[in-house]
């Protein structure tokens, strides 16, 4: 019985240690290029941000904002509220705000980790005085499928990736 | 009440959008600082828009492993969006060696805040709406603006002649309202039409290029630095340009043109697509640049200071609406009833109360007076006396309240037999003065049973010694006494003032004595303002000019009439005794401070203000002084002042001209002609004439001196009037 405690903290401990050790080492970054087309809508430029979703479903890392306006930020409510308790420097991955028929380039950056581990890129977006789409676009983080182009429900016409050069 | 449509909407619009207009243009002022902010930082590249677009792509290409797009801002600055070590960067590059040259401007948080408050008053779509409905009220502000302007100037041809200063708000909201003009209807107009394009009224119409990818050659392949259009477009041209996404040929080149939008095949160089910019997207292109002054530091100058004008032009035209008397007519007596009817023609309300204090005292010695509007002339049963008092609006036409007075005339012909006197309001300024106060008096004379009883009276620059002038003429005519009391118009007086008498010089057989007085107050008088004496409770007070020895020592001239109640009180008082008075303020008759040379004209008692400002003289400025007097004797008085100021160097030259001392009578006025090129001179070179005496004199010598400026200057005396160039104080 002691054994088996001393096991699991041991493991445990191990495994922190790891853990903790792992966050210095650098991992293998996988980079795609990846294009939005938006709809030809009428309003305001949309905000659009992209999010790594955890196999779980739950936010994990933001991976780029498409808008140059914090003030507006609340609007994108899901991941808002995700994103205003984490330390995010969010100022490091935002562009600027794109207008209806539009397409913006922008690169991605995944751990190797994560690819073809059950994680998802999703795409959610908001207009100013216009509906809300939680899940504009998704795109499993799987490198087979990845290449195939999504269609999007809200603002996104559809999105491209492509592996960078 | 009196306005007219144009006014009372224009005050109206004003109104409603006040607050909003406010706070736009507060923001605006500080929006136009971006614009200049972004400009001139240091990312413009010299010859840069000369570069073909394939060298151009060929140096960037070079530079960097993946680009997405290369884009030219409206200030001529090149970006790039590449994909470095991964990641996206924008930044902005020199187009020749590809070297970054900074990070792309962020919006600062303050123009971030201006913006928002700007565009939507933080109130979303709300306040968009408000914000675009006060933009199209200032296009209403600025047509009914631009009407007041040109009725006031008398027509649109004299639109930006001078503009005839009443006070200072009504001076600077008409001069600061034609400079800003322009950008103001620009920026009104721009602003509705983003606006509408905001709320979709028009239509944000896109282009929308189709691609027949079944059609798309992936051979003969071609370098891309000799694609035709790369060779042959200039990056001066270039709005964006998008790489393909990826290899595949079905991604294709997207590049943006100032007029057009091309796709371009990656692998052959053809087009695949190509459209012009519909003339929407063009106007909305044009109207933003021109709303936000975005990549012209010049232009943003101007919308910036046309921005700045709002705040002043709504607080003096806010300014100008309360200080306008606002008077109501009330009557005892109805049009049926009352024997004297005097009836006002008024623009802004002034000439209102003068007629108003006229019918007052009729009313109080039990005179059955009838008050109403020239345009409510109609059949007076009673009527005995008619009198009309009226201003005169523009270029010598009818105040709004006498618009439809000569046809009520004409189709009014009154049954009894009644006299009439008209008393013209005006100012000498204009070059119609009083004119329609003349029309008035023509078209009476020419009415059924109508007898003139005086020439048309008129009264310059709202005076009310004038006006009681006229009044004592009038009544005494008409066999009565009426006493006015001086309306409560803006004046600037000061408390009253204790002074004590240190001198009395006099000339007894000319009726004339100087009169020194020692300041025992601290009311700090210029020579050319009031002295305001009432010699007894309820008497009518008389007004002096102020000459300024020094500090202490100030200087009267009065001339002693047999009957006068004041001019004998003064002349009464001795050495040592007190005189409790009040200094009023005269700022249009003070020395002018710029002018290099100034001819003062007076006439007798009229040099006095002259005196002090000589005196004061103390740069030694070029002083020509003409003064007329009867005799020889009366200069006696001013003798010495004149010879020691000829002796100091502070008055360069005296002249007179004395009537009686010869058998062929000479005026000042004769001296002018004699003087002419000392006077054309002066004229021209931004010099000042000063005139001090009797209205008699002003107007002979005005006269003089509009045949002076018709024969020799080419322009209207008016012109210098306006300029300040000639100050008169007469009475």
């Amino acid at each position: 019985m002691k054994n088996s405690i001393i096991k699991t903290v041991g493991a445990l401990g191990l495994a922190s240690a790891f853990f903790l050790l792992s966050s210095f080492v650098k991992e293998p970054e996988v980079s795609y290029k990846c294009m939005i087309q938006m709809m030809n809508y009428t309003g305001e430029k949309a905000y659009v941000v992209v999010s790594l979703i955890n196999p779980d479903g739950a936010y994990e890392k933001t991976l780029y904002v498409q808008g140059d306006d914090k003030e507006w930020f609340p609007d994108l409510k899901n991941w808002w509220e995700f994103s205003d308790g984490t330390k995010e420097n969010v100022d490091a991955i935002s562009g600027a705000t794109i207008g209806n028929g539009e397409r913006n380039i922008i690169s991605l950056g995944f751990n190797a980790a994560h690819i073809d581990a059950g994680y998802k890129v999703r795409f959610e977006s908001a207009v100013e005085n216009q509906e809300y789409y939680a899940v504009d676009a998704e795109i499993p983080l799987n490198s087979a499928t990845i290449k195939e182009k999504v269609d999007g429900k809200g603002y996104i016409r559809y999105i491209r990736m492509v592996p960078n050069r | 009440m009196i306005v007219s449509v144009w006014r009372y909407s224009h005050l109206l619009f004003a109104i409603i959008s006040s607050i909003f207009l406010l706070i736009a243009s507060i923001t605006g002022v500080i929006l136009a600082v971006e614009p200049i902010s972004n400009k001139i930082e240091p990312y413009s590249v010299s010859g840069a828009d000369e570069l073909s677009l394939a060298e151009t792509l060929e140096n960037l290409n070079a530079k960097y492993e993946e680009i997405l797009a290369i884009s030219r801002d409206r200030n001529g600055f090149i970006s790039v969006t590449a994909i470095v070590d991964g990641k996206n960067e924008a930044f902005y590059v020199n187009p020749f060696t590809g070297e970054r040259l900074g990070a792309l401007l962020q919006k600062k948080p303050l123009f971030q805040f201006a913006t928002n408050l700007h565009r939507s008053l933080f109130l979303k779509s709300t306040g968009r709406f408000l914000i675009g409905l006060a933009s199209f009220l200032l296009i209403l502000i600025t047509i009914s603006g631009i009407v007041l302007i040109a009725k006031r100037q008398g027509g649109y041809r004299q639109f930006f002649a001078p503009v005839v200063r009443e006070n200072f708000s009504q001076y600077n909201h008409v001069v600061y309202a034609r400079f800003s003009l322009i950008p103001l209807l620009v920026l009104a107009i721009t602003g509705v039409y983003l606006s509408l394009l905001r709320f979709d009224v028009i239509p944000d119409t896109q282009v929308a290029l189709q691609v027949d990818f079944d059609s798309i050659q992936e051979e003969p392949f071609k370098e891309y630095t000799e694609f035709d259009l790369f060779k042959t477009t200039p990056l001066s041209e270039l709005r964006e340009l998008e790489y393909p996404f990826s290899e595949f040929v079905e991604d294709y080149y997207i590049i943006r043109l100032k007029n057009k939008e091309v796709y371009l095949n990656q692998v052959t160089g053809d087009v695949l697509a190509e459209e012009k910019y519909p003339t929407v997207q063009v106007m909305s292109s044009w109207a933003t640049v021109l709303h936000t002054g975005e990549g012209s530091i010049l232009w943003s100058i101007v919308l910036g200071l046309g921005s700045l004008a709002i705040p002043f032009l709504t607080v003096t035209g806010f300014i100008v609406y309360f200080k306008r008397p606002k008077t109501k007519i009330k009557n005892t007596y109805n049009k049926n009833e009352g024997t004297y009817v005097v009836l006002v023609g008024t623009e802004g309300g002034t000439t209102l109360q003068f007629a108003q204090e006229f019918h007052k005292q009729l009313l109080s010695i039990g005179k059955k007076s009838h008050l109403a509007l020239m345009n409510q002339y109609t059949h007076f049963k009673k009527m005995e006396h008619l009198i009309v008092i009226t201003a005169t609006y523009g270029q010598g036409e009818a105040p709004a309240s006498a618009e439809k007075f000569v046809h009520l005339v004409k189709k009014h012909p009154q049954k009894q037999a009644f006299n009439f006197s008209v008393v013209g309001f005006g100012s000498t300024a204009y070059p119609n003065f009083c004119q329609f106060a003349y029309e008035t008096h023509e078209v009476l004379e020419t009415s059924n049973n109508s007898t003139a009883l005086q020439e048309v009276f008129t009264v310059n620059d709202q005076s009310f010694e004038a006006f009681n002038n006229w009044c004592a003429t009038w009544s005494k005519k008409v066999g009565l006494n009426i006493l006015l009391e001086k309306p409560k118009l803006a004046t600037n007086s000061l408390p009253p003032s204790t002074f004590e008498v240190i001198n009395k010089a006099e000339i007894p057989e000319d009726d004339t004595f100087l009169l020194s007085l020692k300041n025992l107050n601290d009311s700090k008088p210029i020579s050319g303002d009031l002295l305001s004496v009432i010699p007894e409770e309820g008497a009518r007070e008389r007004l002096y000019s102020i000459g300024k020895l020094n500090a202490e020592t100030l200087l009267i001239s009065i001339r002693r009439h047999e009957q006068g109640l004041c001019s004998n009180y003064l002349h009464q008082l001795g050495q040592n005794e007190k005189l409790t008075a009040t200094v009023v303020d005269n700022r249009n008759f003070h020395f002018p401070k710029n002018a290099k040379k100034t001819i003062f004209i007076a006439t007798g008692t009229g040099i006095g203000p002259f005196l002090g400002m000589i005196e004061e003289n103390s740069h030694k400025k070029e002083i020509h002084m003409y003064w007329g007097a009867r005799t020889t004797n009366s200069f006696n008085l001013y003798k010495n002042y004149i010879d020691k100021a000829l002796q100091d160097g502070k008055l360069t030259n005296f002249k007179n001209a004395y009537s009686r001392n010869q058998p062929e009578k000479i005026y000042v006025q004769h001296l002018i002609k004699q003087d002419k090129e000392l006077f054309v001179e002066v004229l021209k070179k931004k010099g000042c004439i000063m005139i001090c005496g009797s209205i008699a004199m002003q107007k002979e010598v005005l006269q003089e001196l509009q045949q002076l400026c018709n024969e020799h200057l080419g322009k209207d005396l008016s012109h210098y009037q306006n300029r300040k160039q000639i100050k008169m104080d007469c009475y």
